[in-house]
């Protein structure tokens, strides 16, 4: 599952990027941005046969590009930035909540959640993602987990 | 033909991104109203007069599943152009929506895709458009 997950988790946040923030990825992870600070976090739970979330957090500035872009405004308030990313967030997860393999089933999913630094680390500390993808842009970095309750990457090595 | 739209989403990004989609799409627009659920979407409806309505499904107060369900049972909506913008994915509800008349698109979606759905919905001729 995690494959799956993992290429369909990376072909939503392209497209996501591309088509509603006209950001687009670039190769290569440069040293600077390896080591940028967490700016913003937003995470989306979903509800079904099968729980979890995913979140995004972005880093050197990517909230700022994302709003901008998504509002044409070169100024976007804190909030516009925060609705932005959830935003962002909720589209990525919708496309990749049916690739669970239980299609016939409904998904529930959640409003997207602003989650401050605290909370992200709270967060984090609850488990491990099944699927992690990290994507660079010239506006900075964002690195996107999808957790699904009960399973992890590591978990489903062993198996 | 002017096509007054009204804009259905909990979210105000979302709505301001379909309005700036709809103006770079070319299509003759006329005014352009917003609401953030399906009971003020319903509430717009009632006041103003609607050639198309982009409805969101998943929203607090009233879903875009019960406003569609509403508007289909009066008579004055039965034939109103409604195209749903979702990221949802889910077959059985994108099927509910298509039943009650509306036709789907997924998030997220390029402006040529819009284009393309609302001529095909609301009939204006292409050549209309810039």
């Amino acid at each position: 599952m995690k494959k799956q997950i993992e290429n369909v988790l990376k072909e939503s946040t392209i497209i996501t990027f591309e088509d509603i923030c006209f950001i687009y990825q670039v190769p290569e992870l440069k040293d600077a941005q390896k080591n940028m600070e967490l700016e913003a976090a937003a995470e989306v739970k979903y509800r079904g046969d099968l729980t979890g979330k995913l979140l995004i957090e972005t880093r050197g500035g990517l909230s700022m590009a994302i709003a901008a872009n998504m509002l044409s405004n070169d100024v976007p308030s804190a909030q516009q930035k925060k609705d932005a990313l959830g935003e962002i967030a909720n589209i990525i997860c919708g496309n990749v909540v049916p690739s669970l393999g239980r299609g016939k089933l409904e998904y529930k999913i959640e409003s997207p959640r602003p989650l401050n630094k605290d909370e992200l680390l709270k967060e984090e500390k609850q488990g491990n993602p099944l699927a992690e993808i990290t994507f660079n842009f010239n506006e900075g970095r964002a690195d996107i987990k999808f957790f699904v309750d009960g399973y992890s990457a590591t978990k489903e090595k062993k198996k | 033909m002017a096509l007054n739209t009204l804009v259905v989403d909990d979210s105000s990004v979302m709505r301001s991104i379909i309005i700036k989609t709809l103006k770079l799409s070319g299509l003759p627009l006329g005014d352009i109203w917003q609401a953030k659920n399906g009971e003020e979407g319903l509430r717009v409806l009632q006041d103003e007069w609607i050639d198309l309505a982009l409805v969101d499904i998943h929203m607090p107060v009233m879903d875009g599943e019960e406003m569609l369900t509403r508007l289909r049972e009066n008579d004055q909506y039965e034939n109103l152009p409604v195209i749903v913008v979702s990221s949802e994915s889910e077959p059985g509800k994108i099927e509910k929506m298509l039943k009650l008349g509306a036709t789907f698109i997924h998030k997220p979606f390029t402006p040529e895709i819009l284009k393309e759905v609302i001529l095909a919905v609301t009939g204006v001729n292409n050549e209309e458009t810039d």
